[in-house]
């Protein structure tokens, strides 16, 4: 049953698309780069992929409720920058600070939930505002200058390896499998995406539309704060500049999965076969030693051309 | 015996004021019309049932239990299902999540069960005579009255005690509207409280022990079925 269901999951159209992108890239890569296809850089990739995978992975339940999340990039710097400042001060270490990094984010997914319902907003207008408020807040707690050099025994959990991956592509993977299973085996999932499929029914039919939208935002802010947490540790820093843009390469990646911008449809199998689009097509023309003016411009054009695919694909 | 009972229930939107004072009753093993014309209420007044919208003022009850301030979430569990105009039906979803939509079954510790919930929806369909391609297409790519069906389907799913319809004919078939009427007369034996709201006074006649007029919400004519013609409730409805 897990197994049939994981594989309908997969044979979605678009996700499928995403896929066979996913394949031909590598195999472009793979002839024009010697060390493309080794372990180590299988590895690099998603390591790089960690921090945007993990943001992916609460954009995904947020554009599956039919909304959006332009904070989850704000709230990854404030969550970094909060978790360096307190494990700093406290001498915090193992698993406190990773700890401390998700509840931050998390209480910024909270709040960000709570103005949705209280001013019935749209969700694009707040989460634009709390952009701004959490960028401003991590700017304002460090006074502009990132908190550098922190002890080594706040990241160190960072140094581990797990069955040969790195910790932020451990805990990236672990992220997906969390999401997969919220998102496609329970209650809530099921919630969010009739939520975004049908509000005005999901009204009707008796679904806690307030108390699902809290959810969704904070469990979306908690996987910014554990991003925040790897963002930390990679760079040895908390840096209130942390991740600028990172929200919309997180959209990004949502989008290229497959899902419906618009509510409904989103699966975290495609969220993570666009993150790895977006990882494999960074890393390979870093390998070829491409500018990367030149990896902006194909970030756009591959998403242009995936939106253009899917007008032909079987769904619409 | 249930029954279900209105008094002056008021709401506006704004400065419209939709629904002006309704009181009225409906009892158990009736089926009760609502008539009226475009824009005269009865959407505003099965909702403000099923909780969609609260009152502005006035009372609705189910025997001793008051549903005035309740949520629909409250109002489905106490047993009053609603088929909605719209339908309310998530259209990227699949005939099974559209049935289940807000009462998913669980298994431990808490994961979706598609199994029970796939198997039981073939039996409630085949019970009702439903058929469809399949039960994994999307809802929104079957036809008007395939999405209508599975509507009418959901509202029995739990056997409510109330069972308001708004509209449940509209995307039928000739065949499968008198599919339909024969299912309201079976449930009405079964001792639900039915309200049907339609424009087809064919089918309001057929099916009908009461008919109550609407307008501009107000409840200008209640009558039995055979106390009132069809040229009565045509003009009670027009004539202002
Ligand atoms: N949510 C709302 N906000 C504002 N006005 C509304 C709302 N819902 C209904 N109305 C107004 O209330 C009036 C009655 O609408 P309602 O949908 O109840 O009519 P109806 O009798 O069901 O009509 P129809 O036969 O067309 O379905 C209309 O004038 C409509 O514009
Ligand atoms: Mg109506």
């Amino acid at each position: 049953m897990f197994a049939r269901k994981f594989l309908s999951d997969i044979s979605q159209a678009s996700l499928l698309q995403c896929i066979v992108f996913l394949t031909v890239m590598s195999i472009f890569f793979t002839f024009n780069s010697p060390v493309f296809i080794t372990q180590v850089n299988i590895v690099n990739i998603l390591t790089a992929s960690a921090v945007i995978g993990l943001m992916g992975v609460g954009a995904t339940f947020v554009i599956a409720c039919g909304s959006i999340d332009l904070s989850t990039a704000a709230t990854m710097a404030l969550s970094s920058v909060v978790c360096a400042w307190t494990a700093q001060n406290l001498h915090l270490s193992g698993l406190a600070p990773i700890c401390i990094a998700t509840v931050a984010g998390g209480l910024c997914g909270l709040v960000t939930g709570l103005l949705i319902n209280l001013t019935r907003a749209p969700s694009f207008i707040i989460t634009l505002g709390m952009l701004s408020i959490n960028r401003a807040l991590a700017f304002i707690l460090t006074g502009g200058i990132p908190i550098y050099g922190l002890e080594e025994r706040i990241t160190s959990i960072a140094d581990a390896t797990l069955c040969g991956l790195s910790f932020p592509a451990a805990v990236m993977l672990a992220g997906m499998l969390v999401g997969y299973l919220l998102l496609s085996r329970t209650k809530f999932g099921a919630h969010t995406l009739l939520l975004g499929d049908n509000p005005g029914a999901s009204e009707a039919m008796g679904l806690r539309v307030a108390r699902l939208r809290l959810g969704i935002f904070s469990l979306a802010g908690c996987f910014s704060g554990l991003a925040g947490f790897i963002f930390m540790a990679r760079t040895n820093s908390g840096d209130p500049s942390a991740g600028m843009n990172y929200e919309l390469v997180a959209i990004t990646a949502v989008v290229l999965g497959g899902a419906n911008l618009f509510g409904g449809r989103a699966t975290i199998p495609g969220t993570l076969a666009g993150v790895l689009c977006l990882g494999v097509l960074q890393n390979g023309l870093n390998l070829m030693a491409i500018s990367t003016f030149y990896q902006t411009l194909f970030v756009g054009l591959v998403l242009v051309l995936a939106s253009f695919l899917r007008r032909l694909g079987p769904h619409q | 015996m249930s029954e279900l009972k209105l008094q002056s229930v008021k709401k506006s939107f704004g400065v419209t004021t939709v629904l002006q004072g309704v009181t009225t009753s409906f009892s158990s093993g009736t089926v009760t019309a609502i008539v009226g014309d475009n824009g005269a209420g009865k959407s505003t007044l099965c909702k403000t049932i099923a909780g969609v919208y609260h009152p502005d003022s006035g009372k609705i009850s189910l025997d001793d239990l008051s549903l005035t301030h309740l949520s629909p979430h409250e109002t489905r569990e106490a047993g009053i299902e609603m088929i909605y105009q719209d339908l309310a039906l998530a259209k990227q979803h699949d005939v099974v999540s559209n049935l289940y939509f807000g009462r998913e079954k669980t298994r431990w510790p808490g994961w979706l069960d598609r199994k029970t919930m796939s198997a039981q929806s073939r039996v409630v369909l085949e019970q009702m005579g439903i058929k469809l391609p399949s039960l994994r297409t999307p809802i929104g790519l079957l036809s008007g009255g395939q999405q209508q069906a599975v509507a009418i389907a959901r509202a029995l799913l739990f056997s409510p005690t109330v069972l308001i319809m708004d509209e449940p004919t509209a995307a039928l078939a000739a065949r499968e509207i008198e599919h339909i009427l024969d299912l309201i007369k079976k449930l009405k034996e079964r001792g639900l409280i039915v309200i049907l709201i339609s424009h087809r006074l064919n089918d309001v006649f057929a099916v009908s022990d009461r008919i109550i007029a609407l307008r501009s919400g107000s409840i200008v004519a209640d009558n039995l079925v055979q106390e009132t013609s069809m040229q009565d409730v045509v003009a009670q409805i027009m004539i202002a």
